[in-house]
C-alpha cells in the first residue's frame, strides 16, 4: 500500500488511531477517499454558508467581519 | 452479545458522519462495531476541528454583543449549519441563551450539525420546553441518528416528556441509535410499564426495522432486570408473532440478543417460547446454534 494513504489518514485522524490497523490496504484507501470527500463537502458548505452570511451583513460591518474570519 | 444490529447502526452513523451512503462506508463492515464506533468519533473530531479557529473568532464576536443583536445577526445572515458550528465554539451558558430566541425548526436544523462533543452542555442549559419541541420537529423530520446522538444529552425531565408525546416507532428507531447504553437503560427505565408493554407490542407486530430495533434494544440493555420484563412482554405475544422475531433475528444476525432475551425471562414465558413449533423445526434450529455467540 502506498505509505502517504496511511501517512494522511494518521495526520487527518492522529497517529494513535489504532483502528487503522485493522483495516486492509483496500479498505484504508476506501476510508481515504472517502474521508477526503467529506473535507471537501465540509469546506464547499461552509464557504458557501459564509459568503451568504456576509452577503447579508451591512456594508459596514462586512469588511471587518471578513477580515475577522479570514476571508 | 450479538453486536450486528449494533454494526449496522453504526455503519449508518459513520456513513452520516462522511455525508455519504451506508454502501460508501463498506470499507468499515469488517471492523467490530466498537472500532467503528472510535473510527467514528476520530472521523467526526478530524471535520469539525479542521475549521475550527474561524469560528472561534466569530464566536468571539458574538461575546460583544447583546443577545438580541446577536440574535437578530444569526437569524439573517447565518444559515443554521453555520449558526451551529458556531454555536459549538461558545460558551454554553451563551450559546442557550441565544438558543432559547430561536425558531425551533432553525433549531432543529442546527442541532444535525452541532458537534456532538459539545452538545450536552449547551442542550442542558436551554429550556427544556424548547428542547421538546425541537425534538418533536426532529422526529417529524425522521432525524433518528441525530436524535439517538442527543439522547445523551437529555435530562430526565427531557426523557420523560419524549417519551409522553413521542410515538413508540419513533422511540424504538431513537433507540436503535442511540450511544450510550446505559443512557439507553435509564431512558427505557424511565417509561411506565404499560408504555413499555405498548412499545415492546410495537416493535413486535410492526415492520423489519422495529422488530430489528426492538431486538438491538433488548441487547443494549444494562439492567437485566428491565431486560427481564421487556423480554416477558415479548412473551406474551402469540406464535406468529414470536416466529416472525425468531426470523428477523437469525435474518438479522441478532441471535444472540434473542437469546439474551430468553435468558432474561422467568421460567414459564422461557417455557413459553422454547415451545413455539417453529424450533422444533430442523433448518430453524440449526440456523440458530449455528449463529455464533
Amino acid at each position: 500500500m502506498r505509505g502517504d494513504v496511511r501517512d494522511a489518514l494518521k495526520r487527518w485522524l492522529g497517529p494513535d488511531a489504532g483502528v487503522l490497523d485493522a483495516l486492509s490496504d483496500q479498505e484504508l484507501a476506501e476510508l481515504h477517499d472517502a474521508l477526503s470527500a467529506a473535507r471537501r463537502h465540509q469546506a464547499r458548505a461552509l464557504a458557501a454558508a459564509t459568503d451568504e452570511a456576509m452577503r447579508q451583513l451591512p456594508p459596514l460591518v462586512r469588511a471587518s467581519v471578513g477580515r475577522i474570519v479570514g476571508r | 452479545m450479538a453486536r450486528d444490529l449494533a454494526t449496522k447502526a453504526e455503519l449508518m452513523k459513520l456513513a452520516r458522519a462522511l455525508h455519504t451512503t451506508p454502501e460508501g462506508v463498506r470499507f468499515a463492515a469488517s471492523l467490530e462495531y466498537e472500532e467503528i464506533r472510535r473510527l467514528r468519533e476520530r472521523v467526526t473530531a478530524a471535520l469539525y476541528d479542521e475549521h475550527r479557529t474561524a469560528f472561534q473568532r466569530v464566536a468571539a464576536i458574538t461575546r460583544l454583543l447583546p443577545t438580541a443583536v446577536n440574535v437578530r445577526i444569526t437569524l439573517r445572515a447565518f444559515t443554521p449549519f453555520l449558526a451551529a458550528r458556531v454555536a459549538g465554539e461558545m460558551a454554553p451558558e451563551r450559546a442557550a441563551e441565544l438558543a432559547n430566541r430561536m425558531p425551533v425548526e432553525y433549531l432543529a436544523e442546527g442541532s444535525i450539525h452541532l458537534d456532538p462533543r459539545r452538545a450536552a452542555p449547551l442542550i442542558q442549559r436551554m429550556d427544556p420546553d424548547r428542547v421538546l419541541a425541537v425534538i418533536r420537529e426532529l422526529v417529524d423530520r425522521t432525524e433518528y441518528v441525530t436524535l439517538g446522538r442527543l439522547l445523551d444529552a437529555a435530562t430526565s425531565w427531557i426523557i420523560r416528556g419524549v417519551a409522553a408525546t413521542v410515538s413508540d416507532e419513533a422511540l424504538l428507531r431513537i433507540g436503535f441509535y442511540a450511544e450510550c447504553d446505559a443512557q439507553l437503560t435509564t431512558a427505557v427505565s424511565m417509561l411506565p410499564a404499560p408504555r413499555l408493554r405498548e412499545v415492546v407490542h410495537t416493535a413486535l407486530t410492526g415492520p423489519l426495522d422495529l422488530r430489528s430495533a426492538g431486538l438491538s434494544l433488548i441487547g443494549r440493555l444494562t439492567d437485566d432486570r428491565l431486560r427481564g420484563r421487556i423480554a416477558e412482554y415479548a412473551a406474551e405475544a402469540d406464535d406468529d408473532t414470536l416466529t416472525l422475531l425468531l426470523r428477523t433475528a437469525l435474518d438479522e444476525d441478532a441471535a444472540d440478543d434473542l437469546l439474551t432475551a430468553l435468558t432474561a425471562m422467568g421460567e414459564r414465558a422461557r417455557h413459553r417460547v422454547l415451545a413455539l413449533p417453529a424450533l422444533a423445526d430442523h433448518d430453524t434450529l440449526a440456523r440458530l446454534l449455528r449463529t455464533p455467540h
